[in-house]
């Protein structure tokens, strides 16, 4: 028995087998060297020695447990008395005072508890809305409990826990983010799809006030895209410095195609400029034979991410609802009811289902409110308004854009034959002979996905190059606020207002 | 010289013992809360019909449906499995209408459908409500008197169970209803070794609304976008105002170790969202309260946010068919303190398993006391859990004429007629 | 422990046959042991910390070591069905997604990063509701982008809350909620604003959470160096704005005078008129307390600057007289003033406070909830 029972302790690891082996162990190791004795003689002198050496190993082993047991003890008690010493670097105000080992008893009907309780207080540390800013660290815990019947749970009043040192550990936060987005990504690949397709987004863009706004928004929207992307930019009036270097700072895959033309005044005009913007990048596509999902981007939309994960259904030609955000114009504006305000609902373009979810027709923007307060150039202080069908509304699979591709439907035309006798290409509907095949997407039409706003300043308006302001101003007048007027206070800015006209003075600058 | 060596041996002999004995003792406890054996898929899938067979006593409406006429808050408690339960098993296949062919027999009392004009369910009349049962079905049936309670089965659905009173002193100082002292009961309470948990009793969740929870269902893909969530109270002002009695302090210590951490979404507000933020969030904290479980266990399963139990000593729902050990996360009382080392410092992978454990569907059924009943509920896991009892031991069956149940003991004002 | 004793009983006999330096050889091993395992006791403390306990594999841990996650068992059954499985397929779904790096801080040697604490407040009417969604769609696009930690507070009104919710849900950005339900109806949209400020930084005061924090305007465009910018930001830091209007012939930036990083005064300029305002500090009438406190009216917009949360509820920190910190509710203004005081901890960014980052823009409304312009920006 002893003999199978050695071995085993100089094996273990875990802790209960251990222990109990070592119990049993230690008490054949007794009797074993009673017996021996009681035998005397050295006939069984070399069996002895080997129990000897045994017998010693043993009590190494033993030695080894105690002295580890010991320095968690130790290692216990000292950590606490650090934990103090942050807690005092906290706050120079903390006194620290060790208070009292106490030894609690507490009695339940069932349990008998002895709990051993080093308290210490670190005055100042915790807030003040907690009364019981204390701290009671556990020392020797359940050290003494014996019996199998008990728990050592304890009813009555329990000490507030509170670390002394300092929270949140910038280690643990980062740690923390880590298993965040390792979680997120798990769940895209859940739930995501298989065998995404490569996106490839058109934007037409052109250099004026409100491009870098837009195009940053943009692009931070593109860069949150789980999939494969890349972004064809078609640039009017050839490109520019200040659009390819916010492109490059992007760090997408991006294509940037200069057009030749410049963007006119006019919104009519410029539809048809952008449109044809458009009909350049899908030709780039065709020759370049991209293979992926084309979605058409204006600079100043704004799109959800799940628009991204619906195109990705597309089998050629699909649409998805545009909600259109059309400001109502200057304050002289149509008039409507504040309550009409309230109710209005967003207006909408896209696709509309029969039952059956198939195409019937399409919601379409409903301009009547707007009549005759329509901006005729962009940039008017006046809504601009979507025509008919914007291209943003759509998006087509690459493949019936190639010259040849398998499976490509007869109902779709070819490239070439669209656009060629310079007639206007109003929407994505003429590159297709039969618009009923087009794929209603986003629940059928019921969930907008994207949003179209255009916010553009008048077109003459100046602002920075590159958004660098150049040269440095250079100081004029010695004061100490800011020059605008306050805005948070009502009355403090009426005062300030006719102040502020004393003091300040105005520097015209011919820049 | 080899004197004092030897003393030497022996006092390090000695002292090994004794840490050997207490280190068997924790070891011991800590392998309590595994799960009993098989696969939790299995097992969760179990049907019961036709493995047991269930009497439901004909009570007077007083015991259970006037009550709740009286009061139809009681439908919508964390309490409410009592009421659903009986509702269950009036339509259930387990029923029988023969006494005699009968495994388990079932008191329907809705011994917490009392409430406070605040909605609290406070059980001060519960003892005397199921003696005054107890004593009907002895006098009527002849079950009782055969095992005085033994093949008889209890909802008891309050914070400590059988106790029947809502301070845990104070329920321990009274201890089980003494009438119950044999019967089998099904309860939310679960502490291990408390006065107020018999052997044998089934641990079940409480009830959380079914298909309120369904209507806030997001979709799955949704981000999960807070590390730690939790709302509801850390310190009870009212009841305690003292501190470090509610939760045995560990509400507070989460307040005030981890109110200043980003990562630690806290809050006693409840916000409309609720539902919804669970999921998504990675870890829900489901502490203990005055009692160690809450509804937070359930919503948390269902809501697929691993459970961080903050509990010592806990007895889960089903802990014989839920691996609670690889859905959730247990850290003791004392280390809350160190909640955010310890969750930061588990494997993404151990965290990607949990919640693709979570993920499974029987899991959150077993949670769960939809209406009508669904295969795998909770429903069925308790018929699970009083068929695995079966066939009854030797002992259950009383020889003619032995009298186990003492009818007078307990507090005199339990002993009143209700 | 009686078996020990008996143990010990039996010693002697075999310790004269052996003689007495055996003795001192096993006490020696045996304390040599001792000191190995006190040593082994020290090293494992912070594995200790999570411990798997894969087939009851437990361990030499003391009673109080079974903190932790302790006992999940890692390996397990196979039996229980794991929902959708993942083939390596969408492995390649590549393009990554939000690809935040979380892993450069060692590379840059400058220690953890700073928290971000953006909050973004939001208004009731009809069209500001409506234009909501995609305004916090776009903001939330840009916050994914910028490197963790950032929490985001979005105060709303309480009952448009639920419908936003499901969009900032869907972001995944670590956001905060906040339903604003305030005790009195507002008469300007300023002033609603600035009520919600105050909430947000009641929040991020009740709960101390420490980090830079900025309001971002959700109809404001930010550049996402920008964020990375303001993480550097000791105390208070503020840079130049763009603001623009649709359908106007103007673009205005407005922002602080730098030189190496200092702010020396403020400016404002408008590119299409040509003019420019600005300001300096007088170096004399900085000196002096009297003057400093006759200029305090003055506030400087929420969205030209971020400042460190901390001087919220510990202003000592920041060398302020414990008697001033906001008894008030009024914190945002507070921290206004601070900002404009304090100029010698005002940090200008990005150092030569020239490169715009942030734009504004107002797109003109027919719905005044007074007769001033009420978009949000109020400077003209």
């Amino acid at each position: 028995m002893m003999k199978s029972l050695l071995p085993q302790s100089q094996l273990r690891r875990s802790a209960a087998a251990a222990s109990a082996a070592a119990a049993r162990s230690s008490g054949g190791g007794a009797e074993g060297a009673a017996s021996d004795g009681g035998a005397g003689a050295g006939a069984r002198a070399a069996s002895s020695s080997t129990f000897w050496f045994l017998l010693h190993a043993l009590c190494c082993f033993i030695s080894l447990f105690l002295g580890f047991r010991f320095s968690r003890l130790l290692f216990f008690l000292l950590f606490s008395s650090s934990a103090l010493y942050a807690a005092s670097n906290n706050k120079s105000a903390a006194v620290l005072r060790a208070i009292t080992t106490t030894t609690t008893t507490t009695t339940t009907t069932t349990t008998t508890t002895n709990t051993f309780t080093l308290s210490f207080a670190a005055a100042g540390n915790p807030p003040p809305s907690n009364p019981d800013n204390y701290t009671a660290l556990d020392a020797a815990g359940d050290a003494a409990t014996s019996g199998s019947t008990q728990s050592h749970v304890v009813v009555g009043r329990h000490g507030i826990r509170i670390r002394p040192w300092p929270h949140p550990d910038p280690v643990e936060v980062m740690r923390a983010h880590r298993i965040m987005e390792r979680v997120q990504e798990e769940q895209r690949r859940w739930y995501g799809i298989r065998e995404p397709r490569q996106v490839l987004v058109v934007t037409p863009t052109y250099s004026r006030a409100f491009q870098a706004l837009h195009l940053t928004g943009l692009l931070h929207s593109l860069r949150n895209v789980p999939y494969p992307l890349t972004w064809l930019v078609v640039e009017a009036g050839g490109t520019t410095n200040g659009t390819a270097s916010l492109l490059a700072r992007s760090g997408l895959t991006f294509v940037h195609i200069p057009f030749p033309d410049r963007m006119p005044l006019e919104w009519a005009d410029r539809h048809a400029t952008e449109n044809s913007m458009r009909l350049h990048a899908l030709r780039v596509i065709r020759e370049r034979k991209m293979d992926g999902v084309v979605v058409f981007a204006d600079d100043s939309n704004v799109h959800s991410m799940e628009l991204f994960d619906e195109v990705q259904k597309v089998q050629w030609m699909a649409a998805v609802s545009v909600g259109i955000l059309a400001h109502t114009g200057t304050a002289e504006q149509p008039r409507l009811s504040e309550e009409d305000k309230q109710n209005m609902p967003l207006p909408v373009q896209g696709p509309a289902c029969n039952s059956s979810g198939h195409l019937a027709g399409w919601h379409t923007f409903n301009s009547l409110p707007f009549s005759g307060k329509t901006a005729t150039v962009v940039g008017e202080a006046a809504p601009v308004l979507p025509r008919g069908l914007e291209w943003a509304g759509f998006v087509l699979n690459s493949r019936m854009l190639w010259k040849e591709a398998e499976g490509k439907p007869d109902w779709v035309k070819d490239l070439d034959a669209v656009g060629e006798n310079g007639e206007e290409i109003e929407n994505p509907l003429t590159l297709l002979n039969d618009p009923s095949f087009v794929e209603p997407l986003g629940n059928c039409g019921k969930k907008i996905l994207l949003w179209w706003l255009r916010v553009e300043a008048r077109a003459d308006s100046k602002f920075p190059q590159g958004w660098v302001i150049d040269p440095p101003l250079e100081v004029v007048i010695p004061a100490k606020r800011t020059p605008w007027p306050e805005t948070t206070t009502e009355l403090s800015s009426e005062l300030s207002g006719a102040k502020q006209e004393q003091e300040d003075r105005r520097l015209t600058r011919t820049s | 010289m080899a004197r004092w060596g030897l003393a030497a041996i022996a006092v390090l002999v000695a002292a090994a013992a004794l840490f050997v004995a207490a280190e068997a003792q924790a070891a011991q406890q800590g392998h309590q809360t595994e799960r009993i054996s098989g696969s939790a898929g299995d097992v969760l899938d179990d049907n019961p019909v036709g493995r047991l067979k269930v009497y439901i006593y004909d009570l007077p409406g007083k015991y259970n449906k006037k009550l709740l006429k009286k009061d139809p808050r009681c439908l919508n408690h964390m309490f409410a499995a009592e009421i659903f339960m009986h509702r269950f098993l009036l339509s259930s296949a387990v029923r029988t209408f023969n006494p005699e062919e009968a495994d388990w027999f079932y008191t329907p009392v809705y011994a917490t459908c009392d409430l406070t004009p605040s909605g609290l369910p406070l059980p001060f009349k519960s003892p005397r409500m199921v003696r005054s049962a107890i004593q009907l079905i002895a006098e009527k049936w002849p079950y009782w008197n055969r095992s005085e309670g033994a093949d008889h089965f209890f909802v008891a659905p309050h914070d400590f169970g059988a106790c029947f009173h809502y301070q845990e002193e104070k329920a321990i100082g009274r201890g089980i209803l003494p009438l119950l002292q044999r019967a089998t009961l099904v309860q939310t309470f679960g502490q291990k070794n408390h006065v107020c948990l018999k052997d044998g009793s089934i641990t079940i969740p409480p009830y959380a609304p079914p298909q309120k929870m369904q209507n806030h269902l997001i979709p799955g893909d949704t981000p999960r976008s807070i590390f730690v969530y939790f709302r509801g109270l850390f310190y009870d002002t009212s009841n305690d105002p003292e501190g470090g009695y509610y939760a045995r302090g560990a509400r507070a210590s989460v307040w005030e170790n981890f109110k200043n951490n980003p990562l630690f979404d806290i809050s006693t507000d409840h916000p409309p969202t609720y539902y919804e933020d669970m999921q998504r969030s990675v870890f829900c904290l489901c502490p203990l309260g005055w009692a160690p479980w809450s509804p937070r266990l359930v919503e948390a399963v269902v809501f697929g946010c691993i459970p961080v139990i903050i509990a010592d000593d806990i007895v889960l729902p089903f802990a014989d068919a839920i691996p609670w050990e690889d859905i959730g996360v247990f850290v003791s009382e004392d280390d809350v303190p160190k909640l955010d080392s310890i969750l930061t410092s588990i494997p993404t992978d151990v965290i990607l398993r949990k919640q693709r454990l979570l993920a499974n569907p029987s899991m959150k059924q077993a949670m769960l006391f939809p209406q009508p009943a669904e295969a795998g509920d909770a429903f069925h896991q308790i018929l699970n859990g009083l068929a695995r009892k079966l066939p009854h031991g030797e002992n259950v069956f009383l020889k003619p004429g032995q009298k186990v149940l003492n009818w007078t003991a307990g507090p005199v004002g339990d002993l009143k007629p209700w | 422990m009686g078996t020990g004793a008996a143990a010990a009983a039996e010693r002697p006999k075999q310790a004269q046959r052996r003689g007495g330096h055996l003795w001192k050889r096993a006490l020696l091993h045996f304390s040599l042991c001792f000191v190995m395992g006190f040593f082994t006791g020290f090293a494992p403390s912070s594995s200790s910390s999570w411990r798997s306990s894969a087939g009851g594999g437990g361990g030499l841990h003391p009673h109080g070591d079974q903190l932790a996650a302790s006992r999940v068992a890692v390996n397990s059954d196979q039996h229980l069905r794991l929902p959708p499985p993942s083939p390596e397929g969408s492995a390649a779904a590549g393009g990554g997604g939000a690809t935040v790096d979380l892993d450069d801080d060692e590379e840059e040697g400058r220690g953890p990063r700073r928290m971000l604490i953006v909050v973004t407040t939001t208004r009731g009417g009809g069209e500001e509701r409506r234009r909501r969604r995609p305004e916090l769609l776009r903001l939330a696009h840009t916050l994914r982008l910028v490197r963790p930690p950032v929490v985001w507070v979005v105060v709303e009104p309480a009952a448009d809350a639920p419908a936003t919710a499901e969009v900032l849900r869907g972001t995944g950005v670590m956001y905060r909620h906040l339903a604003f339900r305030p005790e009195e109806n507002f008469t300007t949209a300023a002033a609603e604003a600035h009520a919600q400020r105050n909430a947000a930084l009641a929040h991020v005061e009740k709960h101390r959470l420490s980090g830079v924090l900025h309001f971002a305007d959700a109809a404001g465009v930010y550049d996402a160096r920008f964020f990375d910018e303001i993480r550097q930001i000791e105390a208070f830091g503020t840079w130049p704005v763009a603001t623009m209007s649709a359908g106007e012939k103007k673009v205005v930036v407005e922002g602080p005078l730098c030189s190496a990083s200092k702010v020396v005064g403020w400016f404002s300029r408008n590119f299409n008129d040509g003019t420019t305002r600005t300001v300096t500090y007088n170096t004399e009438a900085d000196l002096n307390p009297a003057g400093a406190a006759g200029t305090r009216a003055h506030t400087i917009d929420v969205s030209g600057f971020a400042f460190n949360s901390s001087i919220l509820w510990d202003p000592e920190r920041w060398g302020r007289p414990t008697s001033l910190p906001d008894t008030s509710q009024d914190s945002i203004k507070f921290v206004q003033e601070v900002v404009l005081e304090d100029r010698n901890k005002l940090k200008g960014i990005p150092s030569d406070c020239s490169q715009i980052m942030v734009w504004q823009y107002t797109v003109p409304s027919p719905i005044p909830l007074k007769k001033s312009p009420p978009k949000t920006h109020h400077r003209r």
